[in-house]
């Protein structure tokens, strides 16, 4: 008998909801069957044949640090230059480092040409580029300028006055440029 | 073997690559003729580890300066001269090969008139604090602005004798122009402002325990 065969006044008896003097006596019999039956079933243990000995087995291997390093292949120690190299990375970049030059640098440039319709610098910074940095007049007459801002290094320039001429800046150092005339030289 | 495929290929795109930069950069700017030398002794420059950039660059500032075909030829012929004598001179500091940076700057430093010595001797000041390209472009700023080579020398090597950083070092042409202001009435040349510079440094150098100025003056 199972318990879905039961009378329902016998579920009833289960569910606590009647007791066994509530059966009529023709009931009292199954009654004490059903609950004779429940009390089986609510204190035979459960048991899973070897499961305990898996699961101890399986807690016993994560509590081993030799299983683990094991399955790695490795010896702890085999570590320790890796740990050593990592922690001397680590304090090298906490030290206080020196502050590297600048990597660009503004400058501004200035030329005195009262006759000039134009005026433009070419050098290694745009390519000797003509038409790419004009200078603009300035509030004082004949005076032209241009500010830019310029990778650190050296750099070689001359002015190109009306598209044709070139001049070494005249505040500047310069160097002969291969060709018979001179470049103006910047060190940033 | 696998290896040394991995590496000819490389090799192989590599210089692939910087041809074609070559032609990109020097497209429009060059007549043909100085574009083939140009792509000529870049390939052969670049087999020998010396840099490529100068040489584009002078071929487009001479057509820029509308130099006749010839003339710019010539120039770079010169130049590729420089660097051979420079990666020279450096190599006479360091056996290790130089890299391309200070390469080009002794090219420079010769062009401003120091010689293949003088560079050595300035890349053996350098220190692994100091940048070798930036003390050698430093001497060569100085040597533009009329301080004679060997001062030139002994004024950085000093600087950097003293503990000088790569800051102080690129610092020297301002300083050395700055004096020449300051001692405008006197007639102060930049030879002497550079020697007054080199004294200063020599004091700190040989101060042990005293406090060193992050920017002398004369």
């Amino acid at each position: 008998m199972t318990m879905s065969d039961f009378h329902p006044h016998v579920k009833q008896l289960l569910d606590g909801e009647l007791t066994l003097a509530d059966l009529p006596p023709e009931l009292r019999a199954e009654g004490e069957e059903a609950l004779h039956l429940l009390a089986a079933v609510d204190r035979e243990p459960v048991t899973f044949p070897g499961l305990d000995a898996r699961v101890l087995a399986r807690l016993r291997a994560r509590r081993d640090p030799r299983g683990f390093w094991r399955r790695l292949r490795l010896r702890p120690w085999t570590l320790l230059p890796a740990f050593a190299a990592g922690a001397a990375l680590v304090l090298l970049l906490s030290r206080p480092m020196a502050s590297p030059p600048a990597t660009t640098v503004t400058v501004r440039f200035v030329l005195f040409a009262p006759d000039a319709q134009q005026v433009a610098l070419a050098g290694t910074f745009n390519q000797w580029d003509t038409a790419a940095t004009p200078l603009l007049r300035t509030g004082t007459p004949g005076v032209w300028a241009a500010t830019l801002t310029l990778p650190a290094g050296q750099h070689q320039y001359a002015f190109v006055v009306d598209g044709a001429r070139w001049i070494a800046d005249p505040a500047a150092p310069a160097v002969d440029d291969g060709f018979g005339r001179r470049n103006s030289v910047l060190s940033l | 073997m696998k290896t040394l495929c991995v590496s000819l290929l490389l090799a192989i795109c590599s210089t692939g690559a910087s041809a074609q930069d070559v032609t990109a950069r020097l497209a429009g700017r060059v007549s043909p003729d100085v574009a083939a030398l140009v792509h000529q002794l870049a390939a052969s420059a670049a087999a020998r580890g010396l840099p490529i950039d100068p040489l584009i660059q002078k071929a487009i500032e001479g057509s820029a300066k509308g130099v006749p075909a010839d003339r710019v030829t010539a120039a770079l012929r010169v130049l590729v001269g420089q660097l051979d004598v420079a990666a020279a001179a450096l190599r006479d500091a360091a056996p290790a090969q130089p890299d391309t940076d200070a390469i080009a700057a002794g090219a420079f430093a010769l062009n401003a008139g120091l010689s293949g010595r003088n560079v050595t001797d300035l890349a053996a000041a350098s220190r692994p604090s100091n940048s070798m390209a930036a003390t050698l472009r430093v001497a060569s700023t100085l040597a533009a602005m009329g301080v004679p080579p060997a001062q030139t020398v002994e004024l950085v090597t000093q600087v950097i004798e003293a503990g000088g950083s790569t800051t102080d070092v690129l610092a020297l042409p301002t300083q050395v122009m700055a004096g020449v202001s300051e001692g405008r009435g006197r007639g102060v040349t930049p030879a002497q402002a550079a020697a007054g510079l080199a004294r200063a440094a020599a004091a700190r150098a040989n101060a042990p325990g005293q406090q060193r100025p992050k920017h002398p003056h004369p």
